[in-house]
């Protein structure tokens, strides 16, 4: 079952990122993802994550699709415009590209261009409405569209950012501009999850729980830099204590993934450094868990 | 205030090079109040300027170096004076005060300066962007405090997911702007001020420039 599919029937969701690389030698990465092939529903392409140049992800995500994997093609406004967006859409449309993720984007100072102007003419939620006019046979200017396009819109959600009430405001505005799933940040606590899970919800859309194994007590130091609540004390405690640390974090994250098949909609990896093991713990969730009737 | 920022002195004397009778044009609005192009920073780099070699052959700081009758009028003309008297002028002005000299006068006119910003001053030590005269003014809706100037991204419609414990995602010695429009509708308690603001795609034309004002007769 394709992606929009599932998302519209209301199964289990599960996606996973991949960047392009740096270059053009892309057999490596889709040999990287291979293990997932049919496991993973669809595969969230980034767009110059953190603002560090790599090959374009409209160009991976039609990679991705002719070897047999489903894109998300992600789209932010760091780079382009009004017009190079709709541009963008529109060719990802015409490649059978129908799976996007829009957002803002990195600020470009934070990456490894930071002379680069940065352009933001429209935000996040603009840009689902783009997608969204796009749709309805229309340009933004109201110009009509010879063939008309078919998304799944998806945005994304850091329950970890505020205000609160702010980021909430926000989300409640991607939502109501017709994004359809969310793909959250990263979360580390059943509890969160559950939270993100039911506000989601709540604003009518599909949440997608970000999810990224820890792999060593630095990385978890790192993290807890970025986000500080998004990291709990006992994740830091059980990554001190462990023999195995990497282990330890793919353990801690699986048992929360755990927990969201129970009573969540999605979850999203978003380091497949473990394809083997992801793709075993995804066998087990759709043929051996209690849970294997919503996939 | 147009706020502006003294370019190295090396810089200055790379520029000035060739030259021999320097004229000094610095400004008394902006460029003094930020300490970088009044009088008196305008009076230092002649001193500098004696020192290698140049002949400074007059420095005047107007009250608004970029308001043509302050700098020649009938009675007080500084631009006949600066032209008759040397081979190049050297502006501390901002890249206004300083481009209408240059539209104005047969000989060079050079910088001192960058101009950096529109800002607010505080204790006379601190500036800080404000706004960046987008054309379209909104800060009726956000609490008097713009987000269009102050956040790096010019939201106009809410925080980024970047916002994090009051900072900015790109510079975390920044707040984060939306922290700071929330707590001031905390404050006003006017909280829903934000949920019921519209925030269409913003209308660059109104910020395509070079713009032209006219007052009404
Ligand atoms: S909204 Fe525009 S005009 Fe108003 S303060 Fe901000 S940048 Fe300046
Ligand atoms: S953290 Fe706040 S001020 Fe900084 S870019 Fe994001 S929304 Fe703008």
């Amino acid at each position: 079952m394709s992606f929009s599919k599932k998302i519209k029937n209301g199964k289990f969701i599960i996606t996973a990122e991949v960047a392009p690389p740096r270059g053009i030698e892309w057999k490596t990465v889709i040999e990287s993802i291979e293990p997932l092939k049919g496991k993973v529903d669809a595969f969230n392409v980034t767009d110059n994550q953190r603002s560090m140049v790599r090959m374009s992800s409209l160009a991976m995500s039609k990679l991705l699709l002719d070897s047999g994997f489903e894109p998300i093609f992600q789209l932010t406004c760091r780079d382009r415009n009004r017009i190079a967006l709709q541009s963008e859409l529109l060719g990802a449309a015409a490649l059978g590209i129908k799976n996007v993720c829009l957002m803002t984007g990195d600020f470009t100072t934070l990456g490894d261009q930071p002379d680069a102007k940065p352009v933001f003419d429209i935000d996040s939620i603009h840009l689902i409405q783009t997608a969204k006019k796009l749709e309805s046979g229309v340009l933004l200017n109201g110009k009509e569209l010879k063939g008309v396009p078919n998304f799944t819109v998806g945005a994304v959600y850091n329950p970890f950012a505020g205000p609160k009430v702010l980021q909430v405001w926000k989300l409640r505005k991607k939502i109501e501009a017709g994004a359809e799933f969310i793909q959250t940040q990263p979360v580390y606590d059943v509890r969160v999850a559950k939270d993100v899970h039911d506000l989601i919800e709540s604003l009518g859309a599909i949440p997608i729980i970000g999810l990224l194994p820890i792999k060593s007590l630095k990385m978890a130091n790192f993290m807890k830099k970025l986000n500080p609540t998004s990291i709990p004390n006992r994740l830091i405690e059980g990554l001190e204590r462990a023999n195995n640390p990497a282990q330890y974090g793919w353990d801690y994250v699986i048992d929360i993934a755990h927990a969201i098949a129970e009573f969540g909609k999605g979850i999203h990896f978003m380091l497949v450094g473990k394809t083997a093991e992801l793709a075993a713990f995804i066998d087990y969730l759709r043929n051996n868990s209690p849970y294997n009737h919503k996939f | 205030m147009v706020v502006v920022r003294l370019k190295p002195l090396e810089e200055i004397l790379e520029t000035l090079k060739g030259f021999k009778r320097v004229f000094i044009f610095g400004c008394e609005l902006g460029s003094s109040r930020c300490k970088n192009g009044g009088l008196k920073e305008a009076k230092n780099l002649g001193e500098e300027l004696e020192k290698f070699g140049f002949k400074v052959t007059g420095i005047r700081s107007p009250g608004g170096t970029c308001v043509l009758e302050r700098i020649a009028s009938p009675e007080r003309n500084l631009l006949k004076e600066a032209e008759e008297s040397s081979d190049v002028i050297l502006s501390l002005a901002c890249g206004a005060g300083t481009q209408l000299i240059a539209e104005n006068v047969d000989i060079p006119v050079l910088t001192g300066v960058s101009t950096i910003f529109i800002g607010a001053e505080r204790k006379g030590k601190y500036f800080d962007e404000y706004c960046i005269a987008c054309g379209d003014c909104i800060i009726s809706k956000t609490g008097g405090i713009c987000p269009v100037a102050r956040c790096p991204k010019s939201l106009t419609a809410g925080p980024c997911g970047g916002a994090i414990d009051g900072k900015c995602e790109i510079d975390p010695s920044m707040p984060c702007i939306w922290y700071t429009i929330a707590q001031r509708l905390e404050k006003l308690n006017q909280p829903d001020v934000l949920l019921k603001l519209k925030t269409p795609m913003r209308d660059y034309r109104k910020s395509i420039y070079p713009r032209r004002f006219v007052v009404e007769d």
